[in-house]
């Protein structure tokens, strides 16, 4: 080894160490903190929002940086000293996106905390789209958004059902299928499907096992197409089913009215080929979801891959459309073939 | 020496009900075609045209259905005489049919079945009109029904399977009234002369030849 690799080596290591005992350093402060504020007890002293859902925020970006990153000037002395210590703002570490977010139609509405809990953001990807729509729903009575869309969106209850907001109101891009396992209580028949919760799909797998092997049988972290008939299959018995959504993989804040999702053929003619990434999204204990890759195409398959979810002009099967194809020329070769013979024999009927 | 006769085969109820059949079926196999593969065909403009003017026609359809099937069972009473195949129909009229319009028809030898108000359809129009009228069509209307109200009718569509089960009912019975569009048509042709089925379907009068 040359000096000049040694002398790389003990940089890394020197790096590796100081982010290992910053996280360890952060990780003590953030606990001396929830000490007081994870508990719920502190509700009774203020306000609700000085409770913080320690697990919650364990699963967030924010955890990593401490609290004290954004809440600058804690005295030891806290509370008793009386001094309330400040908030950091969105935009010193998110500025791009507090620019992008300002000059949408959304910017002057809301604030960033009116939808993230800086105390249990979570990834876009790792979000259901239920979940993203429970927060526009907060402001945005759902039945009044079914009415408004009504009137110019077939079946606009089933778009909404199936479509977060995001994806036509913000510039977000690159669209898959997620499916979640949704659930209902087992003698109610008639009751509304909803995601299940951790809890609820824990029960079904032995205890130990993730329960992405309600899916994934063989736990290789794709799920085939025959795994996902399989289980299609047994869903049914179980009050179960999948249900998909078209999610953006890029998400943005440029709330906006996109004119080009007037025009239903922006997802109903963009072909198979654009449906043929699917994702399976299973909730985990912090309320987080975490995505199964499904087998490319699975989306398409004739009757089991996904019996509930399905897009017009966009999902369509290849072998119907071959069954369908092999109808039309049988009805076809009736005026071809005998009017071939009927042409070809034409003398005989003339006698007569 | 030849003279010609008339009879009156097609009632006025029956007539306009078949050209606005006619005319809905024709709409939606179209419109279906637009729906289905969007990105080939683009013939009523925008995709939501397509879909609103499918489920017109298909509104138009079913109501229209819902008539003729009023009309044969309880005004004119002749839907099983008309319809349903006897048991001399099943055991030679539909092979004597068969063969009539295989084999004899191109040796110019004479149709065995003669239209009258009574007994209009031949044994295999019965079996193919009974299909197509009392399985197929109440299929692709039920299929549609259900397409059309996804949410509400959510649990039908789950006892039927999904809508997957029901989107491909619903294509494949479509495709079937495509595929019979052209044979229906052709076989109209197969008269004394091309236009003689065509006339009692517009006037109600069919002309019969009759030879001395």
């Amino acid at each position: 080894m040359n000096m000049q690799s040694c002398r790389l080596m003990s940089y890394l290591i020197m790096l590796v160490l100081s982010v290992v005992s910053v996280a360890a350093a952060t990780g003590a402060e953030n606990e001396k903190c929830l000490g007081c504020h994870g508990s719920k007890e502190i509700i009774g002293k203020g306000e609700e929002r000085l409770y913080v859902d320690a697990a919650k925020f364990a699963a967030t970006t924010h955890a990593m940086i401490g609290c004290t990153s954004c809440h600058e000037g804690v005295t030891p002395g806290h509370p008793q000293d009386g001094f309330r210590p400040p908030k950091a703002r969105c935009k010193e570490c998110h500025g791009n996106i507090q620019t992008e977010y300002a000059q949408s139609l959304h910017g002057s509405k809301a604030a960033c905390a009116d939808c993230h809990n800086p105390h249990a953001v979570k990834k876009p990807l790792s979000v259901s789209g239920d979940d993203i729509n429970a927060q526009c729903a907060k402001c945005h009575d759902t039945k009044k958004i079914v009415t408004s869309h009504t009137k110019w969106l077939p079946q606009a209850d089933l778009h909404i059902d199936a479509i977060p907001c995001i994806t036509c109101h913000t510039g977000s891009t690159n669209y898959v299928i997620t499916l979640y396992i949704q659930d209902r209580p087992a003698k109610q028949n008639h009751a509304d499907f909803k995601v299940a919760s951790y809890p609820e799909l824990a029960s079904l797998v032995p205890e130990g096992k993730d329960v992405r092997s309600l899916v994934d049988k063989n736990g290789d972290g794709l799920i085939s197409l025959q795994e996902l008939r399989t289980f299609n299959r047994e869903a049914r018995k179980k009050n179960m089913r999948l249900w998909g959504m078209m999610t953006p993989e890029v998400v943005t804040h440029s709330y906006q009215i996109l004119d080009n999702r007037w025009d239903c053929s922006f997802c109903h003619a963009s072909g198979p080929k654009a449906m043929q990434t699917s994702y399976v999204a299973f909730p985990d204990q912090n309320g987080t979801y975490n995505r199964v890759a499904v087998e490319k195409g699975a989306v398409l398959d004739l009757l089991y891959g996904t019996p509930d979810f399905y897009m017009m002009g966009s999902t369509r099967s290849t072998p119907l459309n071959i069954i369908g194809a092999l109808i039309l020329v049988g009805g076809l070769m009736m005026p071809i073939g005998h009017g071939t013979f009927r042409f070809l024999t034409r003398k005989n009927r003339k006698e007569h | 020496m030849s003279h010609k006769e008339y009879i009156y085969l097609t009632p006025m109820p029956v007539r306009i009900w078949h050209w606005l059949n006619a005319l809905g079926i024709v709409t939606l196999c179209i419109t279906g075609l637009q729906i289905r593969f969007p990105e080939y065909v683009n013939i009523f403009g925008t995709y939501k045209s397509a879909i609103t003017l499918h489920n017109t026609a298909g509104i138009v359809v079913s109501i229209s259905y819902g008539l003729w099937l009023f009309y044969y069972m309880f005004v004119a009473g002749t839907l099983a005489k008309l319809y349903v195949p006897n048991l001399e129909d099943l055991k030679s009229g539909i092979f004597r049919q068969a063969f009539f319009y295989f084999f004899n028809y191109f040796l110019g030898r004479p149709n065995p079945h003669h239209s009258t108000p009574d007994n209009k359809f031949n044994p295999m129009q019965k079996a193919a009109y009974l299909m197509i009228m009392l399985v197929l069509l109440p299929l692709v209307i039920l299929t549609g029904i259900l397409l059309m109200n996804v949410s509400p009718l959510r649990e039908l569509i789950l006892i039927v399977g999904g809508i997957k089960v029901l989107v491909s009912a619903h294509f494949l019975i479509a495709c079937c009234f495509f595929a019979f569009l052209f044979v229906h048509i052709y076989l109209a042709t197969l008269g004394h002369s091309p236009f003689a089925h065509f006339k009692p379907m517009w006037d109600g009068w069919e002309e019969v030849e009759d030879h001395h």
